[in-house]
């Protein structure tokens, strides 16, 4: 069972202070930390599971710029055995669908049984990518994955519905699923481990090399784009307390009583 | 007539002894290489000098026992009287080859001596053994297992000692020669038979007995705890080998995560349960014990590199055989608080903490079984360089309004730099430490700096769980922010830091060239705060009259061995009384803390550590705990709390006590109490 996985680098944001440029077009990225997107890191573990038990090839791909490989690298270290960087020169302005050309036109050549992805990234978070890419590839695909089977030929798949329901559905292979959070424990990735695989060669693309123009990603090729980027307003109601702790559950406790909560 | 020694009296044929005898050698000698391929596979990377302390070592844990004796008087005794007999019929029977095949000298007055020796030897080893049969089985001393190994192994002995003596009493019996009596046990004995031709036909037959039995215990040796003869006096010698350093890098795939000198104190254990007694996990009833995981690494290691392992089918049954024993969980490592109490009590220096480490940089290099909140722990430390999801911004917050200077906001320097660590620098409780020792350092007037949000993490986390590509990767971090900054003169609020800065980094920096050696000198702040109390720098005007109590922390106490620091500090406050708890100094109980335990899921038992050391605390009567640790101080305010002891002890760490002392404010009917 060969699979691809296509994952991506985002800033880390849970705690991060995100500042905006002034134009309003870019977040400023020099005080964040990158990573690999949560969603993806659960595709590869979920990856790597199946090649464990079932043998195979597990191919990693990204697009973005020369530090993205260091995702590469951790999904290597994971235990995929290949791993392919599309330069993201010319997708700066691309939306989900040239970004899901750009992996098209890089894994269409690649043999493989399953596509994964992570159901979306953490920082855009469009959740379009994996399924615009299935469709490109014209392979049967599921959303929000949670647990996969492995039949002959076949796979069958549990998805995440509202409400705490899941749906089971038999696919054919070849197959395109978008992974969500929780299927799996992704294992935890030493320097030891990333030490390891420091030799093996990251295949390096672009969209020259895979024959794309600018009619199909970029700003040209979207049919979205970004108008101005701005933090949210402080919403009415919300007040941010000041003073040392004792005098902030002072004034909590307040609040609490004057709105009623408390008789 | 002179005495002599006659050798195979009425014993034939000899030949056949002579290849039993070869039989046994060659049976031991399979065991010995046995043992011998596993410690070899063990990694190793450094040169083994001949060390005369290591000789000086062996001599007194080896031959008096040294180590044995410490708090079990009674253990070192019976010990020494099983290993010196032992050894001295061992010599003995050495002699009798010598006297047999190479110099005929067991004769004359001589002789004598010799046989009365002899003779006493045998006692001390029957007396041992039976003294050690009455601990193990009459007296229950708790720490002793009773296994059908440990009965085995003192049976087998006896019965070697005791065929000795019949064979002896029969053959006196028989010979009748008149200076019998100074084999004073045999001529005993042989009074029992009355006729010389009955002793005479039983004696070959019982010769044959002795000899099997014998020669019987020779080749067992290396198949059983008995092993511990040839492991221990080598784990003894290797104990003051320096650390070895093995960096990442330069780590192969096949090797081996144990060390060779780990391997060999594995061996050396004799399961005799000292570190069981002391483990502050097995002690608060987790399901973890020291000995356990020796026992379980030494099974595996052996069943790994068995030389039999060269006929798989024998691998095949031997695994099948393992699988269906119930063993030792793995997953139960993270229970180890590196507090290192049981490497203090172990008689051959098993030091578990460090095996302990190991293992765990095998299950990190694996991934796939890191628990899940070390799991977030270690990502944190690798992005964030604390080891909670905190930007690194927040790490200088707690001084925001000191003026502390930043280091790494100048070109160089200027006095000491003060490394406050990652816990005092985020956790709310801890800040309060690093607030009082920069008020100190400011009242004492003495020119200081921190490394702001800069300061790294010193690895110490990563390094206890085994994360070792993470510890090396900080400590370059650290060392180069030294570097840039010249700061040659470090002092920390965490004995964790102090210990990683002052016994972790030396090994790695010296497998670099000289000039790119890290260049510091690292001090804890009791140490500091001792200097400064001795040089009268730091002097306290007001008594204050209270009864205080300290609590070591394992990594500035057993690791560092700082235990008066602390005490002389507090003493030398006016008015202030300092009792001990029940455990203090090298016998201190762990709060729990350590080894990376905080950063994990909950591993507690029904009690915490911090809870039984917070009662021998309340149970002193002193009104404060003290405490030099962060990590100690998170702990034990815990337990202060979850214990319900919030009215009757407060918990302090030696700054906040300090300073405390120091603000007090001037009374004048007070200083004349002190006058008078
Ligand atoms: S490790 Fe040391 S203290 Fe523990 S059982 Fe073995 S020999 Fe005894
Ligand atoms: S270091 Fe401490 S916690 Fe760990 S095994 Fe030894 S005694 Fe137990």
């Amino acid at each position: 069972m060969n699979i691809v996985v296509c994952v991506k680098q985002v800033p880390e944001v849970t705690d991060a202070e995100l500042e905006i440029n002034r134009e309003g077009t870019e977040i400023l990225k020099e005080d964040l930390e990158f990573d690999i997107n949560e969603w993806d890191n659960y595709a590869v573990e979920e990856a790597v599971l199946i090649k464990e038990a079932h043998g195979g090839k597990v191919t990693v791909v990204t697009l973005g710029d020369e530090d993205c490989e260091d995702v590469l690298r951790t999904a290597l270290a994971m235990g995929a055995d290949e791993a392919i960087r599309i330069d993201e020169q010319g997708f700066e302005f691309s939306d989900a669908a040239g970004i899901a050309q750009g992996l098209y036109h890089a894994v269409r050549d690649v043999p493989f049984d399953l596509l994964l992805t992570g159901a979306q990234g953490s920082d855009d978070g469009w959740a379009q990518v994996g399924l615009t890419l299935a469709e490109l590839l014209g392979i049967s695909y599921a959303s929000l994955v949670v647990g996969v089977e492995i039949g002959e030929g076949t796979i069958t798949v549990h998805r995440e519905l509202e409400s705490n329901t899941q749906e089971k559905v038999e696919m054919p292979l070849p197959a395109a699923l978008t992974i969500q959070t929780g299927i799996n424990n992704p294992r935890y990735v030493s320097i030891m481990g990333i030490q390891k695989v420091r030799r093996i060669e990251i295949k390096e693309t672009g969209s020259k090399e895979l024959g794309l123009s600018e009619a199909e990603i970029g700003s040209q090729g979207s049919s979205v784009a970004s108008q101005k980027l701005s933090l949210p307003p402080v919403g009415e109601g919300a007040e941010i307390l000041t003073g040392s702790l004792d005098e902030i559950c002072e004034k909590t406790a307040q609040i609490i009583r004057d709105k009623g909560g408390v008789m | 007539m002179t005495p002599f020694r006659t050798s195979y009296w009425h014993i034939e044929p000899v030949w056949v002894f002579y290849l039993l005898a070869a039989v046994a050698v060659v049976v031991f000698l399979f065991g010995l290489f046995a043992h011998v391929s596993v410690w070899v596979r063990g990694i190793r990377r450094q040169t083994l000098p001949f060390s005369w302390r290591g000789i000086s070592n062996l001599f007194l844990d080896g031959f008096l026992g040294r180590r044995i004796f410490k708090g079990d008087i009674a253990a070192g005794t019976m010990h020494l009287l099983i290993l010196w007999g032992f050894l001295g019929l061992f010599v003995g029977t050495v002699l009798i080859s010598v006297d047999y095949w190479v110099y005929h000298f067991l004769k004359g007055a001589f002789y004598i001596w010799y046989s009365a020796g002899l003779e006493i030897l045998g006692l001390m080893l029957t007396a041992g053994l039976i003294w050690s049969l009455i601990r193990r089985y009459l007296q229950r001393v708790p720490r002793l297992e009773r296994r059908f190994e440990d009965l085995a192994v003192v049976v087998f002995l006896l019965l070697v000692v005791l065929s000795g003596f019949a064979v002896e009493g029969l053959r006196l019996a028989a010979q009748r020669q008149e200076w019998a009596r100074w084999s004073f046990v045999g001529h005993w004995l042989s009074l029992l038979w009355v006729h010389p031709q009955g002793a005479l036909a039983a004696y070959p037959y019982l010769w044959w007995v002795h000899a099997f039995l014998s020669l019987g215990l020779i080749a067992f040796i290396p198949y059983c705890k008995l092993f511990h003869i040839l492991a221990a006096p080598t784990s003894i010698y290797l104990e003051n080998q320096p650390p070895q350093a093995i960096p990442v890098e330069t780590r192969s795939p096949d090797d081996e995560v144990f060390s060779y000198r780990d391997m060999i104190f594995f061996d050396a254990c004799t399961r005799c349960g000292r570190c069981v007694e002391v483990c502050p996990s097995t002690g608060a009833g987790e399901p973890f014990s020291p000995r356990d995981f020796i026992v379980w690494a030494r099974e595996n290691l052996l069943r790994k590199y068995h030389p039999l392992n060269y006929f798989t089918w024998l691998t095949r049954w031997a695994n099948h055989r393992h699988t269906s024993e119930q063993g030792f969980d793995p997953q139960k490592i993270w229970h180890c608080t590196t507090c290192r109490a049981c490497l203090d009590v172990c008689p051959v220096y098993v030091a578990t903490q460090d095996a302990i480490r190991q293992a765990r940089s095998k299950i990190i290099e694996e991934g796939i079984q890191v628990p899940s909140l070390l799991t977030q722990t270690l990502k944190n430390l690798y992005k964030y360089d604390n080891p909670w999801e905190a930007t690194k911004k927040k790490r200088a917050q707690w001084s925001q309004d000191l003026e502390i200077p930043d280091f790494s906001e100048t070109e160089e320097a200027e006095g000491l730099c003060y490394f406050v660590g990652c816990t005092t620098s985020m956790d709310i409780r801890a800040q309060k430490l690093a607030r009082s020792f920069a008020w100190i350092l400011k009242h004492v007037q003495i020119p200081f700096g921190t490394l702001g949000k800069r300061e790294p993490c010193c690895g110490d986390i990563a390094r206890r769980a085994g994360e070792d590509g993470l510890f090396e990767k900080q400590m370059e971090d650290c060392v180069e922010l030294f570097d840039r900054y010249r700061i040659r003169e470090v002092v920390t609020s965490s004995p964790h830091c102090f210990n990683t800065l002052q016994n972790e980094y030396p090994a790695f920096q010296a497998l670099k060239p000289p000039e790119e050696q890290a260049n510091f000198q690292v001090r804890h702040y009791t140490q500091l705060l001792r200097e400064l109390v001795k040089v009268g720098s730091l002097w306290f005007e007001n008594p204050l009259h209270v009864t205080v109590t300290y609590h070591d922390p394992c990594y500035l106490g057993r690791y560092n061995q700082v235990f008066d620091a602390p005490r002389e500090v507090i003493t030398a406050i006016p008015g202030v009384t300092l009792v001990e708890m029940a455990h203090n100094r090298a016998n201190s109980l762990c709060c729990g803390g350590g080894g990376d335990r905080v950063w994990q899921e909950n591993l507690d038992a029904d009690v915490k550590m911090a809870e039984i050391r917070i009662r021998e605390a309340e149970a002193t009567g002193a009104e404060i705990l003290i405490t030099a640790c962060p990590l100690c101080l998170i702990m034990l305010e815990d337990a202060r709390k979850t214990t319900s002891l919030e009215h009757t002890l407060q918990v302090m760490d030696l700054n906040e006590f300090v300073q405390m002392a120091l603000s007090l404010e001037h009374i004048p009917g007070e200083q004349s109490v002190r006058r008078r």
